[in-house]
């Protein structure tokens, strides 16, 4: 298996498929019910990330009170000299009095984090005043946005939850997907979220319709926190445990079939439910997946719809869509490349869900943050082209990517369908691909790319 | 001005007063403005919004063979995913099959970098930077980070010269420096003109055929301008301004969008510069009259009929073309009236609010005055000098039209939108949502791939004005099932309430 060893926390990264810390923590706090967010940032940061979010992920609006209206203490350069807190401490001030909100939570931006402005003095006046709100820090350079989201959901773990003694059996804490950073967030949690309610568990989900701001608030109580995440939330799980000691299991992102059905054992064997009920679960959904799968099985075997593939994608999308195509699909995904910056050991973990595909297929693992360079690792592994009259190349092709694999899926005379981060040619509503009826949304995008055509 | 001596372009409130604070009336502002008693002021409640990283990066990536560096932490010029859509549209229309999009790096500053500085990092950025892409130019921006802790991107720059083939273009537009976001504009000229714009003529150096050529080239740049396009302006918009200033038998020289650097090097033989908006290009228009002897026009934008003739007339004047001008203008409205006769009585007393930039707002209210709409609100992003020409048309019109000097700020122009009812918002991407909640129906204020500029972009903005009121049922449907994030007593309070007096 060829692996290129990158370097990572000391270079530049090309067009990053990420928000900051900041951005990542905004979209956040913005997904949470009732929950105001309080910028303690330059002016510039909310609409930096607003357009960002613009373009990246799927057309996921400002909502009740993200974009252009997030309450923003906009720092100047007199603030950076003498210190923010006085514009801060009116800022909070003014947003409680004009804004309708049950929580406050102030993020910080570079700027307030480099100068220390001790955000914390300005929450516990606002506290003593009887009002919810707490902070904090996400200054743009502490990393990406899932560090963001992993910052914030820890304070809120921290600060928020109540401290419950008694646990409440098959209650569970979800974790391990992104508002924003992942544009289907809303679909995937909501099918993951269906789905562990199918097997008796009672979920809190932090960002669905079904998620209240007092559901969270009595998160404490739940019996284990679920990740479905390799790199995503652990500290937030890890704080879950430290604080409320509730244990967490660690997941890959279950797309498909053969994955979720791995994933809904382990879930029932960690929790000790009965293994009938999961065993029934198991057959009703793949039921309901064959049902469909059926039907276009037609066409996939009369047209030919089996594809050559490259997947470019996050920690939690590359291996699970390559997972799926390569157990499920029948595809042949040739390269895989994830694009976080992360280090040797985090690697191990994806070459493991890689190494142990029940199809044994032998897909190339590469690690590369930066779009044009995937077309240097694709080259390595695929053969050129030749003059000969007799050549075996790499078509029929998909590339199944962000919407910066565009270029690269025109280059090759691949279909190409945009998943992971940034998501700007793609419209996302209530769509999501995790589990049985996530995996059958994705054969109908994939395929459709195909039916196009005719 | 004798500004280019410093690394660093200076700030619109010092350069030019410009204020982002201000809730009264046109009549108002014409007058406080006028003595001096704009300035200083602030918000006890403020919105996130834009700072000068984002125009810029909207701008430089859009720059052909060019590679932009953001030097900060790594959601810094992440707007680019947005922006690059336009830039995409860009390539895509002057004939690339498969654009390639905006092509920028991060140098995902870390905390790491924040304490032991990031022009090491950044250095290693230009270096490689130049082997990958091989780009004509490399320019770098400077974000808060390395601006709170001292990178000195100039000496960076500086050092690297002998080594890297690009040119390099260092650009300050760190977002806590000022609240002008325009400030961007002068920032990026700045750079060209220090680092790009030495007045080389490079036909100098060329070998021409024989002298017929050496003559043609003279004589073409007799009838060479410069126009200044802006980002905010769609390839449509583009196609109309050439083609009015092709009817008057010029040769354009367009910068700086969608431009190669040869565009900036070339700019200094023009017979003529011509501007589209002040707030973007007089800062490089009169340096390129001071230092490179080119005349200029501008101080207005080519946006409303009567705008548009200006325009062109203000050309032909510096040009000696003025009677060629008069018969271009009087055919071209000719034939814009009689096409527009069917449209306006769906325009007609049609109420309506605007928001986005200083000069676009003010001259779009202007045109949409022309379609025989009525003007209850304006919000310009910024106020200056430059909004005055405009202003004093809407005075004239009606000395009590609402004026809002915001850059966005959505819980301002919700408390008026409450107040004023109109039936159409023409706004601003990204603030028009905060109006299409309250129900009104939006027209985007530019983009999109449609036209604004010159008699084109009349028509087809009152086109689509009918199109928008023929049918407004989304919005109206939406304001009834979600809900603003402000408490209820704000509609009954000042909608300038929290803008404060002087420090």
């Amino acid at each position: 298996m060829a692996q290129r060893v990158i370097d990572t926390n000391n270079r530049f990264i090309e067009r990053p498929r990420s928000f900051c810390s900041l951005g990542g923590a905004l979209l956040t706090v913005t997904a949470l019910p009732e929950t105001v967010p309080i910028l303690h940032a330059a002016m510039g940061c909310g609409g930096s990330i607003y357009w960002n979010q613009y373009g990246s992920t799927g057309y996921l609006g400002a909502g009740y009170c993200g974009g252009l209206a997030v309450p923003s203490s906009n720092i100047q350069e007199k603030d950076i000299i003498f210190g923010g807190l006085d514009r801060l401490e009116e800022q909070v001030k003014s947003t409680i009095e004009l804004m309708e909100g049950k929580l406050y939570i102030i993020l910080t931006g570079c700027t307030a984090d480099i100068i220390g402005d001790d955000v914390q003095s300005v929450v516990r006046q606002y506290r003593n005043e009887g009002i919810s709100i707490f902070g904090a820090e996400t200054g743009g350079f502490h990393g990406d946005g899932y560090k963001g989201y992993d910052i914030v959901l820890s304070v809120l773990v921290q600060e928020f939850i109540e401290r419950q003694k008694v646990k409440k059996k098959n209650k569970v804490n979800l974790l391990g997907v992104v508002p924003g950073q992942d544009a289907f967030w809303r679909g995937n949690l909501l099918k993951i979220r269906e789905l562990l309610e199918k097997l008796g568990l009672e979920v809190n989900s932090f960002f669905t319709e079904h998620d209240t701001l007092d559901g969270i608030r009595n998160a404490g109580n739940a019996e284990l926190t679920i990740v479905v995440s390799e790199f995503y939330a652990h500290n937030t799980a890890e704080t879950l445990k430290e604080i409320h000691h509730i244990p967490y299991m660690i997941n890959p992102f279950p797309i498909g079939p053969t994955a979720t059905e791995a994933f809904l054992k382990k879930v029932a064997e960690t929790l000790e439910i009965p293994s009938d009920t999961v065993k029934q679960l198991i057959e009703t959904e793949t039921k309901h997946y064959f049902r469909y799968v059926e039907r276009v099985a037609d066409a996939y075997n009369d047209l030919d719809w089996q594809r050559y593939a490259v997947v470019v994608g996050d920690v939690n999308y590359a291996p699970a869509i390559t997972k799926f195509l390569a157990d499920d699909l029948g595809w042949l995904p040739e390269l895989m490349v994830v694009t976080n910056d992360i280090d040797e050991n985090q690697k191990q973990k994806i070459n493991n869900v890689i190494e142990t595909l029940t199809s044994q297929y032998p897909t190339t693992i590469v690690y590369e943050t930066d779009p044009t360079e995937i077309k240097t690792h694709f080259w390595k592994i695929v053969p050129r082209k030749t003059d000969r009259l007799f050549h075996d190349d790499f078509s029929p092709a998909f590339v199944i990517g962000s919407h910066l694999e565009r270029e690269f899926a025109i280059d090759i005379g691949a279909g190409h369908l945009t998943v992971s981060y940034p998501v700007g040619n793609r419209i996302v509503l209530n769509r999501g691909y995790a589990g049985y009826d996530g995996s059958l949304s994705l054969i109908e995008d994939l395929l459709t790319v195909i039916a196009a055509q005719r | 001005m004798n500004y280019l001596e410093q690394k660093v372009a200076p700030r619109r409130e010092e350069r030019l007063g410009s204020c982002i604070e201000f809730g009264g009336t046109v009549g108002e502002i014409h007058k406080q403005f006028c003595s001096g008693c704009l300035k200083n002021k602030r918000r006890a409640f403020s919105q996130g919004t834009i700072c000068q990283l984002l125009p810029a990066t909207a701008i430089l990536t859009s720059l052909q063979d060019c590679v932009v560096i953001v030097h900060g932490a790594v959601g810094c010029g992440g707007a680019v995913h947005a922006l690059g859509a336009s830039v995409r549209l860009g390539q895509f229309n002057s004939g690339d099959k498969n654009p390639k999009g905006a092509l920028w790096l991060s140098t995902n500053l870390n905390e790491n970098d924040v304490v032991s500085g990031g022009e090491e990092k950044l250095k290693r950025t230009i270096v490689e930077a130049d082997k990958r892409y091989r780009p004509s130019a490399i320019i770098v921006l400077s974000t808060c980070v390395p601006g709170i802790i001292g990178d000195d991107i100039d000496g960076v720059a500086d050092a690297l010269k002998e080594q890297v083939s690009a040119t390099l273009l260092p650009i300050h537009c760190e977002g806590f420096k000022t609240k002008i976001m325009a400030t961007a504009y002068d920032a990026i000229f700045h750079s060209f003109l220090r680092n790009m714009m030495d007045g080389k003529d490079e036909t100098e150096f060329r070998v021409y055929d024989n002298e017929i050529a050496v003559t043609a080239e003279k004589l073409r740049r007799r009838r060479l301008v410069n126009l200044l396009n802006i980002s905010s302006m769609t390839g449509p918009d583009q196609k109309e301004l050439m083609r009015l200033l092709s009817k008057l038998g010029l040769e354009v020289n367009m910068l700086p969008c969608d431009a190669h650097p040869d565009a900036f090097r070339l700019a200094p033989f023009a017979a003529l510069s011509i501007g589209v908006c002040p707030t973007h290009d007089d800062y490089f228009m009169t340096y390129l009259e001071q230092k490179f002897g080119v005349p200029f026009v501008g101080g207005q934008m080519p946006i409303g009929i009567e705008n548009t003739s200006r325009w062109l007339r203000q050309i032909a004047v510096k040009l000696g073309l003025t009677d060629a001008a008069e018969r271009i203008i009087k055919s071209e409205t000719d034939e814009l009236n009689q096409a527009l006769k069917p449209l306006l009585s769906h325009l007609k007393g049609k109420r309506v609010m605007l928001s986005a930039g200083e000069m676009r707002t003010l001259a779009t209210a202007v045109l949409l005055q022309e379609l025989g709409m009525e003007i209850l609100a304006v919000r310009p992003y910024h106020y200056d000098e430059f909004g005055g020409t405009e202003i004093e048309k809407l005075e004239t019109i009606n000395p009590n039209i609402r004026i809002n000097v915001a850059t966005a700020q959505p819980f301002e122009a919700v408390n008026i939108l409450y107040r004023t009812k109109p039936d159409l918002y023409v706004g601003h991407n990204c603030d028009n949502i905060w109006a299409a909640k309250c129900g009104v129906s939006i027209l985007p204020i530019y983009g999109t791939n449609s036209i604004y500029c010159g008699y084109a972009g009349a028509y087809d903005v009152a086109r689509r004005l009918k199109r928008h009121l023929k049918n407004t049922s989304f919005n109206e449907h939406l304001a009834k099932h979600v809900r603003q994030p402000y408490k209820e007593i704000w509609y009954s309070e000042n909608p300038f309430k929290y803008i404060l007096g002087g420090e």
